[in-house]
């Protein structure tokens, strides 16, 4: 497995979706790979901190102001 | 909700706008990259919202719905000013080398990923990368690694096969993944 063929399954292997050959060749190489480890890493980061961003926050003041003079036309 | 009832009491216009109003703008301004357009986007939905407050029967049906047609909203306005973002076609496996090697150099990141709020520079960092996504990408990438909707329901949303959801998210975390890397990796920090 080259170091682009594992980067291709990053998606299953976070999922959990890898067959228990693709999870065999894919720890494999990441034992020999530190830099394959590293990119994991990272992969994974970028996904937790997307998900830690806020859901909402509050309106700016003058974006109030238009809405609620719109809802009230 | 009212407590005194099983049945779910519709929001008051004000509930709405207190309520839900910044929830919509930040969705619409995640899938839109932009605070204009979301502005748009929200008035629409509001006004939808406050148009049908009365036809809602269950409290797990607000929800989804709200979600739903602020992202429907979302999409239609996109469609309406021909976004330039679509036609690019990055693909962000090109800097790999032909025996497969990254092309670029891979360090480990100082971000914390256990910590409970993000600070305000990396929220910007993350929100500013996501605004920089291909739409095709962008919208896989909110729906699902910020909103956290399962495969198959953004697949039903944006009328896309589920492994057309997945090689658009994965290729969206890889860009997402190296536009932030320069800014956490740990060498690049003085």
């Amino acid at each position: 497995m080259t170091c682009r063929e594992l980067t291709e399954l990053l998606l299953d292997y976070v999922a959990g979706e890898l067959s228990d050959e693709q999870r065999f060749r894919f720890d494999e190489h990441l034992r020999h790979c530190s830099t394959c480890l590293v990119y994991l890493e990272t992969y994974q980061l970028t996904i937790q901190i997307s998900r830690r961003l806020p859901s909402c926050e509050p309106l700016p003041e003058e974006v109030i102001r238009r809405l609620r003079s719109a809802l009230e036309a | 909700m009212d407590p005194t009832t099983s049945e779910f009491a519709p929001p008051s216009v004000e509930e709405v706008f207190r309520d839900y109003a910044p929830r919509i703008y930040m969705l619409a301004r995640r899938l839109l990259g932009n605070d204009a357009d979301a502005e748009d986007v929200t008035q629409e939905v509001l006004l939808q919202l406050v148009r049908k407050l009365d036809t809602f029967r269950g409290e797990s049906a607000f929800p989804t719905w709200l979600h739903r047609v602020t992202v429907n909203a979302a999409l239609a306005h996109r469609r309406k000013r021909a976004s330039r973002s679509e036609q690019q076609t990055l693909e962000p496996l090109d800097s790999f080398a032909e025996d497969g090697y990254p092309g670029v150099p891979v360090n480990r990141w100082s971000v914390q990923p256990d910590q409970a709020l993000l600070d305000r520079e990396t929220r910007d960092l993350i929100e500013k990368a996501i605004a920089r996504l291909p739409d095709l990408y962008r919208d896989v990438y909110v729906l699902a690694d910020v909103e956290g909707l399962p495969n198959a329901e953004i697949a039903e949303i944006l009328n896309l096969s589920v492994p057309a959801v997945k090689s658009r998210l994965h290729r969206a975390r890889l860009l997402m993944r190296n536009a932030l890397a320069p800014h956490f990796e740990e060498s690049s920090r003085p």
